[in-house]
């Protein structure tokens, strides 16, 4: 299947900033988080996506297009949810909905019908003839997104959508996320800072710093990084994790704790059996053992301490 | 009991995919001017966004409808009392709705450009289709429309009563004339003054700042022109610059009707309307090229 983005050595500078620095990568078709600190090129690069703005070096390529040179045609097929307030609020949410999804080339009664599934799809079907400016912040992200998915897009573009939200709003935008790129299978890019939120939702990620891709790829494969390493869980919390890491070290297996699980490295074949044999002479009561994987925050700290 | 019908069917309101055609730029463009026509009247908005329109079109057409009312009851006592009647010329007209177009240009530019901006969902638009040099021709021919209702609408009005009562132009031929001049000098001052309060309204994303300005503006155009003309005995080709008088002088010639204001000549008023326009127009254009919508 052919990539929904390509990029080759992207730069893009802002007077003396530099935005985005020899970008390279590609996002398959899924959901893909496109993560990085506030400054770290996320949004510049959401703009170059879109065709407004121009790369001064390097090429994109979004859904086999040029943004730049094809840039209307190809924006007829994107969704995008701004990370900052970009509704009027003396409009109704259907109203703005309706007329955008026209302005992305839907005819008239299409729009409306779009307009109301759209609103509905994300929960505000009895809200939908409200103006923008009565709505909390929670339903005016969601009117966003509403836009954002009215006129069928093929790749969606969404931009800090939990900004400003709570917990529970958060979740159910999350949720939302979710639905959008595997139930209605369209293509998203979630643009975040917080690395918790792109691993519950995104298939993969694309970890920007200071400009520059220092890590990109389906999440399963940035995560599989520790394969020597087994992860141990064992009823009975703190004291019968450090019973066990020492218990581990007398037998020859060197390990650690980590967290409420210890983490043994596998040096050799015979490791295996060690462990095995450790939790079965001292009684201990397994509760999980699997090949460790590292947390996002890990593979993210990991680029940006190399 | 109820007997379910062949027609039941199940509303589905979930999501679909679209697979039907999807219309270009000119559909996108088309969308934004009837978007801005109900913004700018107050249409699906709080009462108090009709107010302001309301008014402004009525101060527009009331003196037309006086006038053929006046005309209308004057037959009622015979030929030679609606012989007497004077009802103004076709071109002295817009002396009366001055003010009334004034008042509309300088609310209808801002509620068209300034929300987009204040409310930042020009990022909405310039992420679709639309182009900042379209979206932009979207409002400038939406504007153009609201202002060409109460610059062509009335004296259409005041032609068309004059017409029913028999008081009419001579002819069809003298009827295109004038119909012709109407649209002319109606389309003319549309076009001055979508440009300027659309260039002012370019430069502020505050609606109220933005027809404070234009007011201003025009205004202090027959302030100053004045002032150089009359009060410092200045070159009378300066008075082309005057945004209320000078295109009033150039409707009156139009016409070919005198407007009983200082002579200067067609190619001044022509020019100085030209430069009015182009002037507006290059201040919006160069402000949206260079606005920064995402970073």
């Amino acid at each position: 299947m052919a990539p929904v983005v390509r990029a080759q050595a992207v730069s893009k500078r802002w007077g003396a900033t530099a935005a985005l620095q020899g970008a390279t990568f590609e996002i398959e078709p899924g959901i893909t988080g496109l993560l990085g600190s506030n400054g770290a090129g996320k949004t510049t690069l959401l703009g170059l996506l879109l065709g407004m703005h121009r790369p001064d070096e390097g090429q994109v390529e979004v859904l086999g297009r040029d943004p730049w040179t094809q840039g209307a045609d190809l924006r007829a097929r994107v969704g995008y949810a701004p990370e900052h307030e970009a509704l009027p609020e003396d409009v109704r949410a259907y109203d703005i909905v309706r007329h955008l999804t026209e302005v992305h080339g839907l005819p008239s009664r299409e729009a409306q019908t779009r307009a109301s599934d759209a609103l509905y799809e994300v929960g505000l079907g009895e809200e939908r003839f409200r103006p923008v400016g009565t709505m909390s912040t929670g339903q005016r992200q969601r009117v966003k997104l509403a836009i954002a998915i009215a006129h069928d897009p093929e790749l969606v573009l969404l931009d800090e959508p939990t900004n400003g939200l709570d917990p529970m709003q958060r979740d159910q935008m999350l949720a939302l996320v979710r639905k959008i790129g595997h139930e209605l299978g369209l293509n998203v890019i979630l643009c975040s800072h917080l690395l918790e939120e792109v691993e519950r939702v995104s298939d993969a990620v694309v970890i920007l710093d200071a400009g520059r891709v220092v890590r990109s790829g389906p999440l399963t494969e940035l995560r599989r990084s520790d394969a020597n390493e087994l992860m141990v869980e064992v009823d009975g919390g703190e004291p019968e994790v450090a019973r066990l890491v020492a218990a581990l070290a007398a037998a020859g297996v060197a390990a650690r704790a980590d967290g409420a699980s210890v983490a043994a490295v596998m040096e050799d074949a015979r490791a295996l059996d060690l462990v095995r044999d450790t939790l079965a002479d001292g009684s201990f009561a397994l509760r999980r053992l699997q090949q460790r994987t590292s947390s996002l925050e890990e593979v993210f700290l990991a680029a940006d301490a190399g | 009991m109820t007997v379910p019908t062949g027609d039941a069917r199940i509303l589905d309101r979930g999501y679909r995919r679209y697979d039907g055609p999807r219309a270009g730029t000119a559909h996108a463009v088309r969308s934004v001017i009837a978007h801005t026509l109900r913004r700018i009247l107050g249409l699906r908005r709080p009462a108090r966004a009709k107010v302001l329109p309301v008014m402004a079109v009525a101060f527009a057409y009331i003196p037309a409808i006086v006038f053929v009312g006046i005309v209308a009851l004057s037959g009622r006592f015979g030929a030679q009392a609606q012989a007497d009647l004077i009802v103004p010329p076709y071109a002295e007209y817009y002396g009366f709705i001055i003010s009334a177009i004034v008042l509309f240009v300088t609310f209808v530019a801002p509620e068209a450009l300034c929300p987009d901006r204040r409310s930042r969902s020009l990022s909405l638009y310039l992420s679709s289709p639309l182009t900042r040099m379209t979206y932009l021709l979207g409002k400038v021919l939406a504007v153009t429309i609201v202002v060409a209702f109460v610059t062509v609408g009335p004296p259409l009005l005041l032609l068309l009563g004059r017409m029913m009562q028999s008081a009419g132009p001579d002819g069809f031929v003298a009827f295109l004339g004038v119909l012709g001049r109407m649209l002319a000098s109606g389309a003319m001052l549309a076009a001055i003054y979508t440009a300027v309060s659309m260039g002012v309204a370019s430069l502020t994303d505050r609606r109220a700042v933005a027809a404070a300005a234009t007011l201003l503006l025009l205004i202090g155009s027959s302030i100053v022109t004045g002032t150089i003309v009359f009060g410092l005995d200045g070159p009378s080709w300066v008075f082309a610059s005057h945004l209320t008088a000078a295109p009033l002088l150039l409707v009156g010639r139009i016409y070919g009707e005198s407007t009983g204001l200082p002579e200067v000549s067609t190619l001044a008023l022509t020019m100085g309307a030209l430069a009015w326009t182009a002037l507006g127009s290059a201040v919006c254009v160069l402000r949206y090229r260079s606005l920064q919508v995402t970073r």
